[in-house]
């Protein structure tokens, strides 16, 4: 059973399980998979296939004196093993990511109710405005707008509903840019997602276009 | 089904390991995994660096062995999880991405076991599909299923190289997924 009912695609998962997606966009589906037994059961799945795949694949030579290397790193580690990274427990890692829990960020105020915080750039060195946290004020409906390229969103706290749906917390959604979309928060909080873009945001009312090259 | 009859030998061998650090056991999964992992990392474009991965790989599987276990994963598939791992950190580590512990593949991506459903008979089940389905898959569709498992490449990237449309690349990916009997519920 899954709290969550909107999904990555499969094919999408195996792009994660084969460890092929960025840093934002694995983050996305890690968070969803927070959220989704399902999703987790698909992926241990497409693990699978990975194993299958290296065991029966073909084989190169590896010189002996590489099994020493491995025997002298593991010799030096006794008795004290390394530590293991451990998962964070409870939350998805976007999460874990800051100091400070969401209504103490940063915020930068935009346009309607909408706030963003640029994770991305502060957290993961990516590129600008590219992998963001998008708060949108409780009631509030974000202006107009579409994107080039595709825009990846995981919900994180609270929801939202547009043309084509209600979105709750965990669920995951994959935008093109051939719509223009105006999400409403809704519910009595806050909805803050997750969300990587391939582009920057471009507004699309007839009055707020003409406000796009101020917030680029 | 009898749980010695559902573990496969590398299975046995990796739980020698986790549970008696058995170096011999150890000596035989080398053997036989290490030259995979390495064709593994070429396949992946990391050719001058195929050795020091599967040395990481390898030093990674004896740390972690006490957690490995052969009801949530076999050894393949747990080693391959390694491997993915440590191939993703490599590459972030090449292109000089700045890199945070905590964002360590290992934690994005995870390891069978440690974020994982309850180990179940139809895993065990599926795992022995896989491998012995695998192999009859039709060439296009295991073509496409190794660029993106063995090469590292997306689905768009492979559409590219391939100079298919994106759409046939999914469908003979979803086609791999039904002959291999992976049946993803919420798809």
């Amino acid at each position: 059973m899954s709290r969550t009912h909107h999904h990555p695609e499969d094919v999408l998962l195996m792009e994660f399980a084969a460890g092929v997606l960025s840093t934002g966009h694995a983050l996305c589906i890690e968070a969803h998979l927070h959220y989704c037994e399902t999703c987790r059961a698909a992926v241990s799945r497409l693990n699978l296939i990975g194993g299958a795949m290296v065991s029966q694949g073909a084989e190169t030579s590896v010189p002996d004196e590489i099994f020493d290397r491995v025997l002298q790193c593991i010799a030096a580690d006794e008795p004290a093993p390394a530590p293991a990274v451990h998962k964070p427990v409870g939350k998805p890692l976007v999460a874990t990511l800051m100091d400070l829990p969401f209504d103490q960020l940063p915020w930068k105020r935009q346009l309607g109710g909408v706030s963003v915080y640029d994770i991305g750039a502060s957290q993961l060195g990516c590129g600008e405005r590219r992998v963001v946290l998008q708060k949108l004020a409780k009631g509030c409906k974000a202006p107009a707008h579409t994107h080039h390229g595709d825009e990846m969103t995981v919900v994180l706290q609270g929801a939202f509903s547009d043309e084509t749906g209600v979105f709750l917390e965990g669920d995951f959604v994959l935008r093109d840019d051939s719509h223009t979309h105006r999400p409403l928060a809704v519910g009595n909080i806050d909805c803050i997602s997750l969300s990587v873009l391939d582009a920057p945001v471009r507004l699309t009312g007839v009055f707020t276009r003409l406000l796009n090259p101020l917030l680029h | 089904m009898q749980p010695s009859a559902a573990r496969d030998s590398w299975s046995e061998l990796l739980d020698l390991v986790g549970k008696q650090k058995d170096q011999r056991a150890f000596r035989q999964l080398f053997s036989h995994f290490a030259p995979k992992l390495k064709y593994y990392a070429l396949c992946n474009g990391l050719a001058s660096h195929g050795d020091e991965l599967v040395q990481e790989v390898m030093v990674t599987v004896w740390r972690k062995a006490e957690t490995f276990d052969w009801q949530i994963a076999s050894a393949s598939t747990w080693i391959f999880t390694i491997a993915r791992n440590l191939r993703v950190d490599f590459i972030r580590k090449m292109a000089r991405t700045p890199t945070d512990g905590a964002l360590d593949a290992e934690v994005l991506l995870g390891v069978p076991g440690e974020d994982e459903p309850v180990a179940n008979v139809q895993r065990i089940i599926a795992e022995r599909q896989v491998r012995e389905l695998l192999p009859t898959l039709p060439i296009d569709q295991r073509e496409v299923l190794g660029k993106v498992y063995m090469e590292g490449k997306s689905h768009q990237e492979v559409a590219d190289e391939l100079k298919l449309p994106l759409g046939t690349v999914k469908s003979r990916i979803r086609l791999a997924l039904t002959r291999l009997r992976v049946q993803l519920e919420q798809s």
